[in-house]
């Protein structure tokens, strides 16, 4: 489970450490690997302007199946923003331009061709503070299938609320109410109805920005231990302030400083072999 | 058909392009199994298979119905007997009215001449024409419609896309009524305040002081000057406006700053809302209040001190319309007050300053700029009164600053000018758009004036 | 250093000299003080007589609307006044003389009346649309024809207004409108108990009348109500749908401001102005006839659209954006995320700010009389373009009227003005504090 990883790390973490004068300082080119195999995400060259502040600088990086990225890095870095770019959410914002390519499977995401809503039923969110509907259990599940036609009676979608809130951890705890609003669960049970609520329309891959931090300790072990079933399924990019986070759940890490993406690569790699200066500062909480 | 029964059946045949438009893009995939090889749900493609089929036939009727009176007349008019169609357009429009009520119903085809008789009869036989017509056009327009967007259904047709784009635009059409709105007021006032003028002057409306709206309709008619000096309208407005002030005025600010700062929390529960009832009072109310019982009132009590105080007296129709403002002021003023902040209050305090001087000094010199604007709204309210004066003011229009005496206002003319079996074109009536345009001018100019002061000395709390 | 004069630097005051100063000084700030404090509950006590005064002047005069004075008689149907040729023929019953029949029956209570101008005094006395009573009973009935019955017939105006004691009987005859031979009558007949006040239901029942007492408020009733729900059924949906594009679509340039100044001025634009409106557009303009509800409700709707367009923008506002953000990231589109989320949310707001509109509406006089709803309309209305009068206007008409009975009748007529705007208000705060959500 995710501490035994952790110990592992900590293991590791006593053993070779790098030197600091081996480290690179240059900010302009990404250290690591870029490009992974089973790729279901592939961005090159993005570039985020809110109006004239340049938030997010060239960057290219790739997302695989069945796999979790981390994104980490101090506030204000632009993690969240470049999550936003993934299903478009930036679309929401005025001032908000995106340039660059990025391509879901092949298809380029801004084509004009490509229909948002359908971008969106392919790519699910999950937000930082848990935000069911003001409807009951079952019809925060059932909102994304009924809108998308995936359900053709209302068999089929007792069946797809079922399996959703079977696989996000909550049915056991629901199954009984789910005419209550969603909005009287605990937070950690708000945050899982979420889960279901994405999980329900079937995406290929799930974008979670900083899923637990509005959550207790419990909670997010459980969360936690969610991801770890997901990724069997779905492709799984999660935005986290928290290191150790990461270093549970994830097996790529991308360390985002100040707009630009300093280095990617294997979680256990980045978290005891820095390439980066940058990396290894935030890494040793030297800042952030 | 009639009209409205038109509407209900182009309903209904839009009910049933629904359902044809929702069973076709089903039958497309092959039933509710392969439901998620349409793009869009099933409903989306109803939707925009009825919605080709109102909208359309819906423009088409629109437009029909608007000019359709305006047509028919002009061929009932081409047939009428040539004496009938010379005559001067005054009587014209007589006779025109004449065929009008024949035609509603009104009047009995043997109460008027024969020739008007004739039109109406023309007139109901060319509108059942036309009704058919429209009819027939409508529906088929409708049935076309349906068979067009029925063959277009296909699984890969965006139906949601394009419902979507169609329901955007009827958002936007409604927001630009409002646009229209005050274009059509501008216009229709406009253009009969200018027709107006054509007729009496400008200058002489502004400045002249003798207002007697007679007009002749014999050359020689006693006691139709036609004098159309406004100034005594508006020396009478601002009079009453301004005992109204003085009444609201004090009134509303003090209770607003006895209720912000003093009053304790229970007592404000109930008698804010008391208060708020005199806002919700109609004003017809008021002005029978006025009329019955503060105008004799007035007048019995100025007896007893031995001054002649007129039954229909400035003084009564303020005091009424000032208690209609309290509330305005009042509201407004608390706003105001509520939202200075504490941290300024605290530093009075501090300093050793009594509540009220803190009130007088610092809370109103911080509210001010925002209780002016409320002010002059309230200012604007009451130049634009018009029942409580109606039916507590005068009707002659007198030039004085004595609130004892009797004087009409702009809205009391507006309103007799144009209540009555007056014609359209007389300058008596046009009269009554010019007063109207100078209404409208007037409360605009507060409004906006209002609006700049609140923004431009509005403090900025951090 | 400056070259300026000397001068002795301000003295720093020793704290003792301080105290001394505002010792002396707070008698007289509290005395102002109290004094201003004194003046703000002035101000909010007369806001509250006014009230008070204005809500109980128009109760105690119109309370009296509700009762109407009301005279027992013996009526014989004597067959030989209403069915002479003894056929029972509707139409020859329908115009039967029961004038007579009623003058009969005075006569039988006052043997020593003779000749005919007493006698016709005696009918005066009551109203005339007693005889009317006797003919709708007979055509209902005709077996009532050589029956004897007794029943409560309507006095007239001036016999009702005597029993509330409105008017003086110590005046000299030629100022009152009741003779002392009809006074006589009049206290005869109360002493039998002949002559009583009853529960007036022809107010709430009957349209407008030329006689006070004859007169009611249900046309105007039935006039407001098909006014005012065509008016809901045209401003509700153009407000909402108004306020749901300036708030979510509307792109951030000029004609946007535009609209939004528009709005706002149009809020505060005198209501005379919009009948002027309505009577160049959509009398003289379109053709529509005057007098009919539509046109009303037309002026109405545009008057209100303003006040429902501001409501519902502040109630789309306070929907928070995290309910927008989670159904647009599930791939909703930007309409349903609307329809399915920011709408349900935000109707409770929207509803309690169209009901406070719609109560607006209610009571507006001024536009409407400029489209010609001062016509005496008798009849009571039953579709859109039957000619038609509204509550406030009728209200305006009676005051009008030189008749001393109406005076009663308008105050009557404003009660029940004032009940529909109680109900009015009262859903409209009910609706705001029940649906009120913590976010």
């Amino acid at each position: 489970m995710a501490s035994v990883r952790m110990k592992e790390l900590d293991a590791g973490t006593a053993a070779a450490r790098p030197s600091l004068a081996s480290l690179v300082t240059d900010r302009d080119k990404t250290v690591g690997t870029i490009t992974v195999d089973n790729a279901i995400f592939k961005c090159r060259d993005v570039n985020v302007y809110y109006g004239d502040k340049h938030a997010i600088k060239n960057v290219s990086i790739e997302i695989a199946r069945n796999q979790v990225l981390a994104m980490i890095g101090p506030s204000g870095c632009g993690k969240s923003t470049f999550l936003r770019c993934l299903n478009r959410m930036n679309d929401t914002i005025p001032t908000a331009r995106v340039t660059g390519s990025i391509t879901l499977d092949g298809q380029d995401i801004h084509d004009k061709r490509q229909d948002v809503v359908q971008l969106r039923a392919r790519v699910g969110m999950v937000f930082q503070k848990p935000n069911p509907f003001p409807k009951s259990i079952y019809e925060n599940v059932a909102y994304g299938p009924r809108i998308h036609g995936l359900a053709g009676d209302r068999v089929e979608l007792d069946e797809i609320v079922h399996t959703s809130l079977q696989r996000a951890g909550l049915w056991d705890e629901v199954k009984d109410r789910l005419n209550q609003p969603g909005t009287s669960l605990s937070g950690g049970q708000q945050q899982r109805l979420c889960i279901a609520r994405t999980i329900a329309v079937s995406p290929e891959v799930i974008l979670m920005d900083e899923p637990c931090s509005a959550l207790d300790p419990i909670a997010t072990a459980r969360i936690e231990d969610l991801m770890e079933e997901l990724r069997q399924s779905y492709a799984i990019c999660i935005v986290t302030h928290s290191m150790q986070q990461a270093a549970r759940v994830s097996q790529r890490t991308a360390y985002f400083h100040l707009g630009d993406l300093i280095e990617v690569g294997e979680t256990d790699r980045v978290f005891t072999n820095p390439r980066h200066r940058l990396t290894e500062d935030y890494i040793t909480g030297r800042f952030g | 058909m009639k009209p409205l029964a038109l509407l209900v059946s182009l309903l209904g045949l839009s009910l049933v392009a629904f359902w044809i438009g929702k069973s076709r893009s089903l039958a497309a995939v092959g039933g509710k199994a392969g439901i998620r090889s349409l793009h869009s749900l099933p409903g989306h493609y109803g939707l925009l298979t009825a919605a080709w089929c109102a909208l359309p036939a819906l423009v088409v009727i629109g437009l029909w119905l608007a000019f359709q009176d305006n047509i028919l007349v002009q061929l009932v008019t081409a047939h009428l007997p040539e004496p009938l169609r010379s005559l001067p357009p005054a009587e014209f429009s007589l006779v025109l009215n004449d065929v009008r009520n024949v035609v509603a119903g009104n009047v009995p085809a043997s109460s008027v001449d024969q020739s008007s008789a004739a039109a109406a009869a023309e007139y109901v036989h060319l509108q059942s024409i036309s009704r058919i017509a429209l009819t027939a056009l409508a529906l088929a327009i409708g049935v076309l419609a349906i068979i067009f967007a029925r063959r277009r259904i296909v699984p890969e047709l965006r139906a949601r896309n394009q419902v979507e784009r169609v329901m955007l635009w009827l958002l936007f059409g409604c927001s630009t009524l409002a646009v229209f709105t005050t274009i059509g007021i501008v216009a229709s006032v406009l253009f009969e305040a200018l027709r107006f003028f054509s007729q009496v002057s400008p200058w002489e409306f502004l400045t002249g002081t003798i207002w007697s709206p007679q007009t002749a309709i014999r050359a020689d008619q006693v006691g139709s000057s036609g004098t159309f000096g406004a100034v005594p309208l508006f020396a009478g407005t601002l009079l009453i406006s301004a005992i109204a002030m003085v009444v609201a005025v004090p009134t509303g600010l003090f209770s607003a700053v006895y209720l912000a700062e003093y009053a304790h929390p229970k007592f404000r529960s109930w008698t804010k809302p008391l208060l708020e009832i005199l806002a919700g009072v109609p004003t017809v109310v008021y002005g029978f209040f006025a009329a019955i019982t503060v105008g004799p009132a007035l007048r019995g009590w100025g007896e007893s001190v031995g001054l002649t105080v007129a039954s229909e007296s400035a003084l009564a129709a303020g005091l009424v319309m000032g208690i209609m403002i309290i509330p305005f002021v009042s509201s407004l003023a608390d706003d105001m007050i509520t939202a200075v902040p504490q941290s300024l209050r605290d530093g009075a305090y501090a300093l050793g300053a009594t509540k009220s001087e803190t009130i007088r000094q610092v809370i109103f010199r911080a509210a001010l700029p925002g209780i002016v604007g409320g002010v002059l709204l309230a200012v604007s309210r009451a130049i634009g009164e018009t029942m409580i004066v109606v039916m507590a003011a005068g009707l002659a229009a007198n030039l004085t600053a004595n609130p004892l005496e009797a004087v009409t206002t702009v809205t009391v003319q507006i309103v007799t000018l144009l209540v009555g079996d007056q014609e359209f074109d007389s300058p008596k009536t046009l009269a009554a758009f010019a007063l109207g345009l100078v209404l409208f001018v007037a409360t605009l100019a507060l409004n906006v004036l209002a609006l700049h002061i609140v923004r431009k000395y509005r403090e900025q709390y951090e | 250093m400056s070259d300026a004069p000397v001068r002795r630097a301000p003295r720093i005051r020793t704290a003792h000299e301080t105290q001394t100063i505002v010792a002396k000084s707070l008698r007289r700030r509290y005395w102002a003080e109290r004094r201003f404090r004194f003046y703000g509950a002035a101000a909010v006590l007369l806001g509250v007589v006014f009230v008070v005064f204005l809500f109980v002047t128009v109760f105690s005069r119109g309370i009296g609307a509700f009762q109407q004075a009301q005279i027992k008689i013996d009526v014989f149907y004597d067959p030989a006044i209403i069915d002479p040729a003894g056929t029972r023929k509707a139409e020859d019953l329908a115009l039967a003389d029961y004038a007579a029949v009623l003058r009969e029956a005075l006569v039988r209570v006052f043997p020593d009346v003779k000749g005919r101008s007493a006698r016709r005094a005696l009918s005066r006395l009551l109203s005339s649309s007693a005889p009317f009573v006797l003919q709708r009973r007979v055509l209902a009935n005709p077996d009532l024809i050589g029956t004897n019955d007794t029943l409560w017939v309507t006095a007239s105006d001036a016999v009702d207004l005597l029993r509330k004691a409105k008017i003086d009987r110590r005046l000299p005859e030629a100022l009152r409108p009741l003779s002392d031979q009809q006074l006589a009558w009049f206290d005869q007949l109360a002493e039998r108990g002949a002559l009583e006040l009853k529960f007036n239901r022809t107010f709430l029942s009957t349209g407008d009348s030329r006689d006070p007492e004859n007169a009611g408020v249900w046309g105007a009733v039935m006039g407001s109500l098909l006014m005012l729900s065509l008016t809901l059924l045209l401003s509700f949906p153009i407000g909402v749908a108004t306020a749901i594009y300036l708030e979510e679509f509307a792109p951030q340039n000029r004609w946007t401001d535009l609209v939004e100044v528009n709005i706002n001025n149009l809020a505060a634009v005198p209501s005379i102005v919009f009948g002027l409106l309505g009577l160049a557009v959509f009398i003289n303009f379109f053709g529509l006839p005057r007098s009919a509800p539509l046109v009303g409700a037309l002026v109405l709707t545009l008057l209100t659209l303003p006040t429902i367009i501001i409501a519902s923008r502040a109630a789309i506002k306070a929907v928070p954006p995290s309910i927008r953000e989670a159904a647009l990231g599930m791939g909703a589109s930007r309409i349903q995320t609307i329809a399915h989320h920011v709408l349900p949310l935000a109707l409770p707001g929207m509803l309690t700010g169209t009901i406070i509109g719609m109560a607006r509406a209610l009571g507006e006089t001024a536009p409407l009389l400029m489209i010609g709803m001062v016509a005496f309309i008798v009849d009571v209305p039953h579709s859109f373009t039957d000619p038609s009068t509204v509550l406030p206007v009728q209200i305006y008409l009676w005051s009008d009227s030189p008749e001393r009975g109406f005076v009663e009748k308008t105050s009557g007529a404003i009660i029940v003005l004032l009940v529909f705007l109680v109900i009015m208000n009262a859903a409209a705060v009910f609706l705001r504090n029940k649906f009120e959500k913590r976010w």
